[in-house]
């Protein structure tokens, strides 16, 4: 556990240093952001806001501020907003932590339905569901989003078309969300629900007259629950940074429009904040699922 | 299955195309009529919801005066001088501004303003709020180069000295640099001031309720607001901030109300929908090309030759779907608070920024050049207003025997243009929108000052010069016209800023509500007074 924190701190360190030099050598001037309207744009004025904001001072210096202010808990002001990063980030986490976990339960509940489906049916169900998430993979988010807006939005009126703050608004991003990681989780679940059933203690159960819906439900299922949590995982890890295009289509003040208009703003400090965040929680959302695995499969602890 | 899916898929794809976007026109230009405000509301108003581009970064305008910020606390904080939807100006806090000589400013205070949390607008708080827009780095900092001292001279009298006179100060105190603050608000608060979760130190008819950081700006009516004359209609207003697309989506389904549109884009999707209402105002906002010293366009007489061949009306049909019109100077027409006529004859006369091309007299400029055959490179950041106007010089470029290339930057550095010197030296031409917050023409033309830090190209006339700060120190508007109908001349003589076309300052509005100025005023003047129910 001490060995896991420490791998976690060090990682969170080295990231946060090449973080820190994309954004030093990435081409733009954050000077022209800070300084408001382009009537200001004069030599003077850009010298006193680059001296207020420390931008002249050499790569490590700046680096090392930054570092020295973190270990202590504060994550600066940033530049675009007069704020606290920690409050910034505070008050965006909510919505993308509520936008991910409903497009978790959703992916999750219907993704591994359909592969169970696809799996136990087989023939024309297997062939549709296999044709229908190919579908769904192939259909930019972007798109989905728009789709979604058109038709429940605007033309129905079903569902509000921007904002966050309820389930009801949530409902729309939360199935775009969904939708790609649906399909990968459906082709998962029937790929190890189909391998487990041609293993032999499966064909054993079977000899020995054991009902078929009970043989799925113990043997097989149990037996494929491995890869489908660690997919499950690893696809909830990488949505906690995918939900840029669904949080701008939607116009949802989330983490993921936060880091975009930060690192087009050059506002290092919050990019630095999200992207160490979004670091973070793929680890923990990793080591969760290493953890669990144990409990699933008992093989696992033997070896 | 396959196809059932694919087909299912085309219908939604064709449902979502039908939306707003589709089934518009573009307007004609000619026909675009000009308001100063929209028709008066008749009702009042529990609440609305007011859209923004994006969420303001602060609201102390001293350290970041942006559009989205100074939409907001325009209801918010007021001014010594106030501008009015006409763009004309007139006393506020102040009650008189009088000059007993050009060098000096008297400003004589109202004596029943108050903050909100009731203490009395002092003098003592002018003078502080003064000092405070003229710190380094604020953002209305340049506004003050001319001002000696700022001082308390009565009870209610405020004296301002100057090194030298300027005609513009009067303007200025209209906008940013005139704000009042709450001294003891403010300095308790420190750098908190502006920032969410924490109270305004201003005595506007409106106060900040509420910020919700990443989600929304509430102002509420302030009902002890001093000037009983005054009566807003709207209890409450919620500003959220939207991308084009969410933006059109909630004034369409009615979950927002009103907007100031920062790009026509939303105003032709929106044109054809019965359920909202788009209102176009005067506006300084004018597209112009900038052109720097590296290659041709450092002869004045290849700029001239180019703004004589680019399709203004072209520009404005397909860059700005007829939402705006051609242009022949670098400032709007809503600069002209004064004098009006007098500058509208003399832009009536102005030659060599026609609607439609004049190729021959372009070619024989060219040719008198010396017909080069360097290439133009002309930038855009690929957005359609500046993609088109590129493809617009390329045209013009190539009927007139040059020759002319896009390089295409991406947007979060096309601002660099303005502060690094080897971005300039990429290119030639660089398309930008460009407006004043005060409304005299002569806010500007100091962009034409020798070593001015927008004049790339190197524009060097001492008699300009001498001009600009004549017309700085001439308090007589109409002696002042006279001076800045002169500069336009020269400028435009000589090409220093290629101008194209003007875009409107344009409002929406949900089909319940109606009432603020279409002008552009909504950065300092209180539109949300004016906004209210339907009759």
């Amino acid at each position: 556990m001490v060995r896991k924190l420490a791998g976690l701190l060090a990682t969170l360190l080295a990231t946060s240093f090449v973080i820190f030099g994309a954004s030093y050598a990435a081409p733009g001037d954050p000077v022209t952001f800070l300084a408001g309207g382009k009537e200001n744009l004069t030599p003077e004025y850009l010298a006193a806001i680059r001296a207020q904001y420390h931008l002249d001072d050499p790569f490590l210096v700046q680096y090392g501020r930054w570092l020295g202010d973190a270990v202590t808990g504060d994550l600066g002001r940033s530049l675009q907003y007069n704020d606290q990063v920690a409050d910034l980030l505070a008050a965006r986490l909510p919505s993308t932590l509520g936008l991910v976990a409903y497009a978790s339960v959703l992916f999750v509940v219907f993704g591994v339905a359909l592969g169970v489906m696809a799996a136990v049916r087989g023939g024309r169900t297997d062939a549709a569901v296999v044709a229908g998430t190919t579908f769904a993979t192939s259909v930019p988010p972007f798109v989905v989003a728009t789709v979604l807006i058109s038709l429940f939005g605007v033309q129905l009126g079903w569902f509000p078309v921007m904002g966050g703050g309820s389930l009801w608004h949530l409902t729309l991003p939360a199935v775009t969300l969904a939708l790609g990681a649906l399909a990968i989780i459906s082709r998962v679940t029937r790929q190890a629900m189909v391998e487990q059933r041609e293993l032999d203690h499966v064909t054993v159960a079977r000899a020995s007259g054991l009902s078929e819906r009970l043989i799925v439900v113990r043997h097989v299922f149990r037996g494929a629950l491995g890869p489908i949590v660690t997919m499950c995982g690893l696809v909830t890890a990488g949505m906690l940074a995918g939900t840029v295009t669904v949080e701008t289509a939607f116009g949802l003040n989330g983490i993921g429009s936060l880091l975009v208009n930060a690192i087009n703003t050059h506002d290092f400090p919050v990019t630095q904040a999200v992207l160490l965040l979004m670091v973070a929680a793929y680890i923990a959302v990793t080591t969760l699922v290493d953890l669990l695995q144990p409990l699933i499969d008992p093989r696992v602890r033997r070896t | 299955m396959k196809k059932t899916l694919a087909l299912a898929g085309l219908i939604a794809l064709t449902a979502a195309c039908g939306g707003p976007a589709a089934t518009t026109k573009a307007p004609d230009p000619a026909k675009l009529t000009l308001v100063d405000r929209t028709a008066k509301a008749a009702g009042p108003l529990d609440s609305a919801v007011w859209l923004l581009d994006e969420e303001p970064g602060t609201l102390d305008l001293d350290s970041d005066g942006g559009t989205n910020n100074r939409t907001v606390m325009a209801n918010v904080c007021e001014r010594l001088m106030q501008t009015q939807p006409d763009m004309t100006v007139k006393p506020w806090l102040a009650e008189k501004a009088e000059q007993p000589d050009p060098k000096t400013m008297v400003l004589t205070l109202r004596q029943d303003a108050t903050f909100h949390d009731g203490s009395p607008v002092t003098a003592d708080d002018v003078v502080w709020s003064l000092k405070r827009h003229a710190g380094e780095g604020m953002d209305e900092s340049d506004e003050f180069e001319d001002v000696e001292s700022v001082g308390k001279t009565g009870d209610h009298q405020v004296t301002i000295a100057f090194k030298k006179p300027n005609a513009l100060f009067v303007q200025a105190l209209a906008g940013g640099a005139g704000i009042v603050l709450n001294k003891e608000v403010v300095e308790k608060l420190g750098k908190d001031y502006g920032t969410p979760g924490h109270e305004d130190g201003c005595s506007g008819p409106y106060q900040v309720k509420e910020w919700a950081s990443g989600s929304q700006i509430t102002i509420e009516r302030y009902d002890a607001y001093w000037n009983k004359e005054v009566k807003p209609l709207t209890k409450s207003i919620a500003f959220k901030w939207a991308d084009d697309t969410a933006l059109v989506n909630s004034l369409a389904t009615g979950a927002a109300q009103g907007a100031y549109l920062s790009d026509t884009g939303p105003a032709v999707a929106l044109q054809a929908n019965q359920a909202v209402s788009v209102a176009y105002g005067a506006t300084t906002k004018v597209f112009v090309l900038l052109p720097t010293d590296r290659g041709v366009l450092k002869d004045p007489k290849i700029r001239r030759a180019l703004s004589l061949a680019v399709d203004r009306a072209g520009i404005a049909k397909s860059g700005f779907a007829g939402l705006a019109r051609p242009w022949k100077v670098p400032v709007g027409a809503g600069a002209w608070s004064y004098e009006k006529e007098a500058f509208q004859t003399a832009y009536d006369q102005l030659q060599g920024a026609p609607e439609s091309p004049q190729l021959e007299e372009a070619k024989k400029l060219v040719q008198e050049a010396g017909s080069p055959k360097e290439p133009i490179i002309v930038a855009t950041n690929g957005e359609q207003a500046r993609t088109v106007i590129a493809n617009a010089v390329v045209d013009a470029a190539k009927k007139i025997g040059l020759s002319a290339e896009i390089k295409t930057v991406p947007a979060s550095e096309f601002g660099s243009f303005y502060t690094d010197k080897s971005m300039r030296a990429q290119v030639d031409l660089v398309p930008d929108d460009w407006y004043i917050t005060k409304a005299d023409p002569i806010g500007f033309y100091d962009n034409g000052l020798t070593g001015s830090s927008n004049n790339w190209v190197g524009y060097s006339s001492p008699a300009y010069d001498e001009l600009v700060a004549k017309a700085l120190e001439t308090t007589d508007d109409a002696a002042r016209a006279k001076h800045v109908i002169e500069l336009q001349r020269m400028f435009t003589a000589d090409m220093v800023w290629i101008s194209l076309v003007e875009v409107p300052n344009a409002v929406v509005l949900g089909s319940k509500v109606t009432g603020p100025p279409a002008s552009q005023v909504h950065m300092g003047y209180p539109w949300a007074v004016d906004l209210g129910a339907k009759g």
